[in-house]
């Protein structure tokens, strides 16, 4: 134990890729707390919140208290103004916080206080500080009414502008992936579970010795841009068949049957874990469903890890990004420009000067941009006697596919 | 003193085409001389798609009932449904100049013909002006005549449908040598059978689940408010279930029949049920809760749509009437249950029993009999104004035949 510790801190952890988690809010540094990542190495933890009590209460060992001056320590009241105010009245601690971190995970629950009005400064300290940053925001459930929803749009709205990948979680599905009779707890450790299974699929692309391996390098390229809506989707199976499986399941992940996000990416990250018996042809065969589905010409970039653990079990975690020609891409970052207004000298955003670098394919892909409009992911789902029917769309969905596939409910046979 | 003494209805549906009867007795009352049904073929989602087919059909039909009942007829009422009926909301007022500050029939007139004026796209035919209650000075009257007011609103519900499709299903009618004497919306006509006064003074919403679409008409104070058409039926329940469940569209409609719930009721989900109960070889056991989870996700979202596509009428706070279910989809086990839960008021199943017995009863048949009913008031109202059969859709209509 003390041989390994004394390796990591010395010449491997400089090179290893430096990953924290950072709750931010109350439902931030809940799903903080119940994600199980001992064993991955390299990855730290962090909790943000204005309310000193449920910080007290947090397991985490990185605490930060922020806006004791603007609210006492008395949290954020649900407002997102004091909740923002409270993250640039502590900038240094933050500015700390994520000081030299590669990938950075900011979990928070929007439509709250602090969580809606912090998240988006600290991602924004954060890029600027060279990290790249993946922000899981869980939305709040359509009972809670308009008014919170349309907080939690405004924050999902901010951080889009200041993150490289946004992923929704909106707690609707959470109900939906449970069972009927599953408890509350129940319900929220799916969430925490997409979240632990993302940290660690991406965990082990960074640190296991892949098959086909992706480097830290490429995972920035593939998010080299702002992030406008992100798709995010995971599929696990077990088996002779797993690779079908696989992809049977992420077809059916209900991530992706939002209306949140679009279904044709530019930029693709895959990465299939497989045991040890997992094959080349599975691999390809996953691959080539996972294109078709989400974009035939995205900048793809894949990666296969095999882990001897995992038996014939295959996970894919399937993350894509888009810019599309969306209103939070005109739009004037809010939060950025108040940032700059208290420190004009701040170079530029980073990740703008990894986009030079690209040589080109940014003005192609601004032809595209207009071309582009948002599918619906059943798109090529069955309709059965209705196949040819002249389709009824309502609210962006062909009402003629069964409704349990848009909802992506598994139908036991 | 009236036109014709026997009236007849006829719906077109995706699953059968109804005919019905009517004779009236001194203006008033009305039997049920003859009826007729064929099961419907091109016809989808409630609109015609193979023009000789569904004459074939609708002529079986009718033959039946002239049949039964001895005599030929020369016009129908015909039940409109389908994806392209569609609706707006127009309104008008005017101030109120009479020298005692009452308002006249005149102003009545005017204000409506107002609200109705309205330029509808081109293709488009109005079906129905649906009037909403008056308001004289922001109150709700029923008549503004010789009520005292300055100001006298007036808005009505436009209920309009794509002029060519609406006229497939009326050459259909003209081709058999009959003429059309009003389409009438599968909604209204079904409501009015199967809504009480009083429901619809309170504020109710009949939603008709057909095979092929899903009819709604909400009421207002005594007055249809909003209508509309979805083309989302009991077909798709059992399109879903054939993909979800992998097998043939027949099995899957016997096995909706047998065993379809608007509501997952059981917790326990190993319970399986056979697919054909025929003791054959190829016949396998199909989970129950499947069967039951797939009818509830869209029979849901059918009700959810509809509350949608109502916007703030579908508020509970305004349906104190509750929400009525009919059409064929009512007999789903369990529908009530679902509609509660969406609606969050009370649901019940309509039924014809206050017009009619036996056969007649079936929430099936509450089109066809809403045409009927629909015709009677027309009938008689036909001797006091002769304000419709003109606009827009009369112009149709003369062209047509």
């Amino acid at each position: 134990m003390e041989y390994r510790k004394t390796e990591e801190s010395s010449s491997e952890a400089d090179l290893m890729v430096k990953m924290k988690v950072i709750g931010v809010g109350g439902a931030g540094s809940n799903i903080v707390d119940r994600l199980q990542l001992a064993g991955l190495a390299g990855v730290d933890l962090a909790v943000v919140n204005t309310d000193l009590q449920s910080l007290s209460n947090s397991l985490v060992p990185e605490k930060i208290c922020i806006g004791k001056s603007v609210t006492g320590g008395l949290g954020a009241g649900g407002d997102l103004e004091v909740g923002r105010e409270a993250a640039i009245s502590d900038k240094t601690a933050l500015e700390k916080c994520v000081k030299d971190i590669d990938l950075l995970f900011i979990a928070t629950g929007l439509g709250g206080g602090t969580g809606t009005g912090a998240a988006p400064v600290i991602a924004e300290m954060a890029n600027r500080a060279g990290a790249l940053v993946i922000s899981f925001c869980c939305l709040p459930f359509t009972v809670e009414r308009a008014a919170r929803a349309s907080v939690a749009q405004d924050g999902l709205d901010d951080l889009r502008e200041v993150c490289n990948a946004v992923i929704p979680l909106p707690n609707d599905l959470l109900i939906q992936a449970s069972d009927e009779d599953a408890s509350f707890l129940d319900a929220f450790s799916q969430a925490d579970a997409w979240i632990e299974r993302a940290i660690k699929s991406l965990w082990a692309m960074m640190h296991r010795a892949g098959v086909m391996n992706i480097d830290f390098a490429q995972l920035r390229q593939v998010f080299s841009k702002k992030a406008g809506k992100t798709l995010f989707g995971l599929g696990q199976g077990a088996g002779p068949d797993a690779a079908e499986r696989v992809i049977e399941d992420l077809r059916l992940c209900p991530l992706l049957h939002t209306p949140e996000f679009s279904k044709q990416a530019d930029h693709l990250l895959v990465n299939i874990i497989g045991g040890a018996s997992f094959s080349m042809t599975d691999a390809q065969r996953i691959m080539e469903s996972i294109t078709d589905e989400f974009g035939q010409d995205a900048n793809l970039v894949m990666g296969a890890v095999i882990d001897e653990a995992l038996g014939d079990k295959v996970e894919v975690c399937v993350i894509g990004t888009s810019d599309v020609s969306s209103k939070t891409m005109l739009r004037k970052p809010r939060i950025a420009s108040q940032i700059k207004a208290i420190e004009p000298e701040q170079p530029s955003v980073r990740a703008e000067d990894v986009q030079i670098g690209n040589d080109g394919s940014g003005s192609r892909r601004k032809k595209r941009k207009t071309e582009q409009h948002e599918f619906s992911f059943t798109e090529n789902a069955p309709k059965g006697e209705f196949e040819n029917a002249e389709g009824y769309l309502f609210e962006g969905q062909d009402l003629d596919t069964p409704t349990f596939l848009r909802k992506g409910v598994k139908i036991p046979l | 003193m009236y036109k014709s003494k026997i009236i007849a209805g006829v719906e077109i549906g995706t699953s059968k085409v109804a005919v019905l009867l009517g004779e009236i007795e001194e203006g008033r009352s009305l039997n049920i001389i003859g009826m007729g049904q064929c099961s419907s073929r091109g016809v989808q989602k409630g609109e015609v798609i193979d023009f000789h087919e569904a004459s074939d059909c609708v002529h079986a039909a009718i033959q039946a009932a002239e049949n039964q009942a001895g005599i030929a007829i020369d016009g129908v009422y015909l039940a409109l449904s389908g994806s392209h009926v569609n609706g707006y909301a127009s309104e008008a007022s005017i101030s109120i100049t009479s020298e005692n500050g009452k308002a006249t029939r005149e102003d009545v007139n005017q204000v409506m013909a107002m609200a109705q004026a309205k330029e509808l796209p081109e293709n488009r035919a109005v079906i129905h002006h649906l009037r909403r209650p008056y308001k004289l000075d922001g109150r709700i009257v029923d008549n503004p005549v010789n009520l005292e007011g300055e100001r006298l609103e007036a808005s009505c519900w436009t209920v309009h449908g794509d002029a060519r499709k609406m006229s497939d299903a009326i050459h259909v009618i003209n081709g058999l040598n009959l003429h059309v004497d009003d389409v009438v919306l599968a909604a209204l006509a079904s409501s009015a059978v199967v809504a009480t006064a009083d429901e619809k003074r309170n504020g109710c919403l009949v939603i008709d689940i057909g095979r092929g679409a899903t009819d709604f008409a909400m009421y207002s104070s005594g007055c249809c408010i909003s209508a509309g058409s979805l083309p989302i039926g009991g077909d798709h329940i059992s399109n879903d279930l054939s993909i979800g469940l992998r097998m043939r569209l027949k099995q899957a409609e016997s096995l909706k029949q047998r065993y379809g719930s608007a509501q997952v009721k059981r917790s326990d989900k190993s319970e399986r049920v056979w697919l054909n109960n025929d003791f054959e070889i190829g016949d396998r056991t199909i989970p129950l809760w499947s069967i039951e989870k797939i009818v509830e996700l869209r029979v849901t979202e059918i009700f959810e749509v509809v509350k949608k596509r109502l916007g703030a009428y579908g508020m509970p706070e305004k349906l104190s009437g509750g929400v009525i279910l009919s059409g064929g989809g009512a007999h789903l086990k369990n529908i009530e249950d679902c509609a509660e839960k969406v609606f969050r008021v009370h649901a019940r199943t309509g039924d014809n029993g206050s017009m009619a017995t036996d056969e007649l009863a079936e929430p099936a048949y509450s089109t066809a009999l809403g045409l009927l009913y629909y015709g009677l008031q027309f009938q008689s109202k036909r001797s006091e104004t002769m304000q419709r059969g003109s606009g827009l859709f009369g112009r149709l209509k003369s062209l047509l035949k």
